[in-house]
């Protein structure tokens, strides 16, 4: 941490100093912005009492386990349908739409489905993840060149060894790209979901709190859902991006 | 004379062998949920077959709610993505001009761009109530981000060899600007700009179900409170089909006009 990067804290300084000044200057109802003292009593309590904690693990549970079960779905179901250009071509626009159909415009079937809670949630991320993923898989398999499955295949290459060999490492690079483009439409859609379908996590303490004009929980947890986006963001996709995509120079941003 | 009938036969079908093949997909689709529908046996509100939909489409258009309910998306849409897309450009090459500048504000714009614009909308509420103010400065937010983050990367990364040779072979400030800034500035504003589409999309959908009266998403919505499910999958796939036009009306000719035709072109993968 340089100098040059101190500089970048300024603006945050600056903005606390003001949400500090402000009740001061100008008269407003305190629960439009509450003063930084008492959001920061409250930061203690939710702290203190193992809240805040509780509401995180269950969001980021509810995250993994849509994300495992949309990726354990969809990489699969995406060879076997990229492996066949007949089905492929069949299947893609139909898969086109309902990718494009947004995630969060699921969770009220969803709450029809699965009724209001973790199931509807995990419903919502899984269906988001699933077709960006499964899209990502096709497109990925269709790009190894013709060459190579006919070199794999001319040494012996079949079944399951095919797979490993060739189309895994083949798509790879095309799948991790979409995974954390995946993964921004799937955090969206949890806090999206837990608002309107939730019994706890982030979202939903966020949005309850606005019934009862408790505006310094809206605050934490606006503050929460970003400060964790941005970990996930820098400590998982960036160095896993970095791990496999830019070593193997395909660059794309 | 039998050969020149026959040559353009052939490319003709092979071009629509492809949308005719996805074609099938769909009808396919469609015909084996519709069959499912009485071999499930479940309760029409919960699992509505495909005439079930096309019966409440066909009553919702002739009532005229559906294509009310879509002028007003588009046009909260159109409006939020315009302001947030125009703010976004101007000030991400403004502060990208400067060193010190992005410095400063990248740690801020970096930490404001990660609370997605669902976040806000509960303090949104607060502040501005249910209505089309909340919904719009949502959907400015959610495009402005993407647009600012993506056209200062872009502006910071322009090659600093290509910006000194156009002032030493004196250049103004506003050429350098206007000839090597912008244009190699574009492709991540288009980026930025695909993305930005992308989430506020999602983001209209989302502020609509918690905070409007029409809409699609309080089409999607009220369908489902109200245990008329047709008309929420009625929404569902407006919804669809609404961002597969504006995929295909804004953003493939902004991309076509600008990145592709200086053949810079981007990966089309981050559809979405």
């Amino acid at each position: 941490m340089k100098p040059r990067a101190f500089i970048g804290l300024i603006p945050f300084a600056l903005a606390l100093a003001a949400w500090a000044i402000l009740p001061l200057v100008v008269d407003y109802p305190s629960y439009m912005l509450p003063p930084l003292p008492e959001v920061w009593v409250h930061l203690g309590e939710i702290v203190g009492d193992g809240s805040l904690a509780g509401h995180i693990v269950r969001s980021l549970g509810r995250l993994a386990l849509g994300f495992m079960l949309g990726v354990g779905l969809a990489v699969p179901l995406g060879i076997a349908i990229a492996l066949n250009r007949h089905v492929a071509d069949t299947l893609k626009p139909l898969l086109t739409f309902l990718q494009s159909i947004a995630g969060i415009a699921w969770v009220p079937l969803a709450i029809i489905w699965f009724g209001i809670g973790i199931g509807s949630v995990v419903f919502v991320i899984a269906n988001t993840i699933f077709f960006a993923t499964l899209y990502n898989t096709i497109v990925g398999v269709q790009a190894i060149p013709q060459a190579l499955h006919r070199a794999v295949r001319s040494l012996g290459g079949r079944g399951a060894g095919l797979a490993t060999v060739l189309i895994l490492p083949g798509a790879l690079v095309q799948l991790i790209v979409g995974f954390r483009t995946a993964m921004a439409y799937g955090w969206r859609a949890l806090v999206a979901g837990e608002m309107i379908a939730g019994t706890n996590g982030l979202g939903y303490m966020t949005i309850e709190a606005v019934q009862w004009y408790r505006t310094e929980t809206v605050l934490l947890g606006m503050i929460a859902i970003g400060l964790i986006w941005l970990a996930m963001d820098r400590l998982v996709f960036v160095p896993v991006e970095r791990a496999t995509v830019q070593r193997w120079g395909i660059v794309q941003r | 004379m039998a050969g020149s009938l026959a040559a353009p036969a052939v490319p003709l079908r092979r071009r629509l062998e492809r949308p005719a093949k996805g074609a099938l997909g769909i009808l396919l689709f469609l015909l084996a949920w519709q069959v499912s529908v009485p071999l499930v046996g479940l309760e029409p509100y919960f699992y509505p077959a495909p005439s079930d939909v096309a019966a409440a489409f066909a009553d919702l258009v002739r009532k005229g709610i559906l294509p009310v309910y879509v002028i007003d998306s588009l046009e909260r849409y159109a409006v939020g993505v315009a302001i947030g897309t125009f703010a976004g450009i101007v000030l991400g090459v403004l502060i990208g001009l400067s060193a010190t500048a992005s410095r400063l504000l990248s740690p801020t714009i970096n930490f404001l761009f990660a609370i997605v614009e669902v976040a806000w909308i509960p303090i949104f509420v607060i502040w501005w109530g249910y209505g089309y103010k909340t919904i719009l400065i949502a959907l400015t937010y959610v495009v402005f981000f993407p647009v600012l983050y993506n056209t200062l990367v872009g502006v910071r990364t322009v090659p600093q060899p290509l910006i000194n040779a156009v002032r030493v072979l004196g250049g103004s400030r506003r050429q350098v600007l206007a000839n090597v800034v912008l244009p190699a500035a574009l492709p991540s504003i288009i980026t930025g700009l695909r993305v930005g589409a992308g989430f506020a999309f999602r983001g209209l959908i989302f502020a609509e179900i918690v905070a409007a009266k029409t809409g699609l998403g309080y089409l999607i919505f009220e369908g489902a409170q109200t245990q008329q499910t047709a008309r929420t999958i009625v929404g569902m796939i407006s919804v669809g089909l609404l961002w597969l036009l504006i995929d295909r009306f804004y953003l493939k000719p902004v991309e076509r006009a600008t990145v592709e035709r200086w053949g810079l072109v981007i990966e089309a993968d981050q559809r979405t």
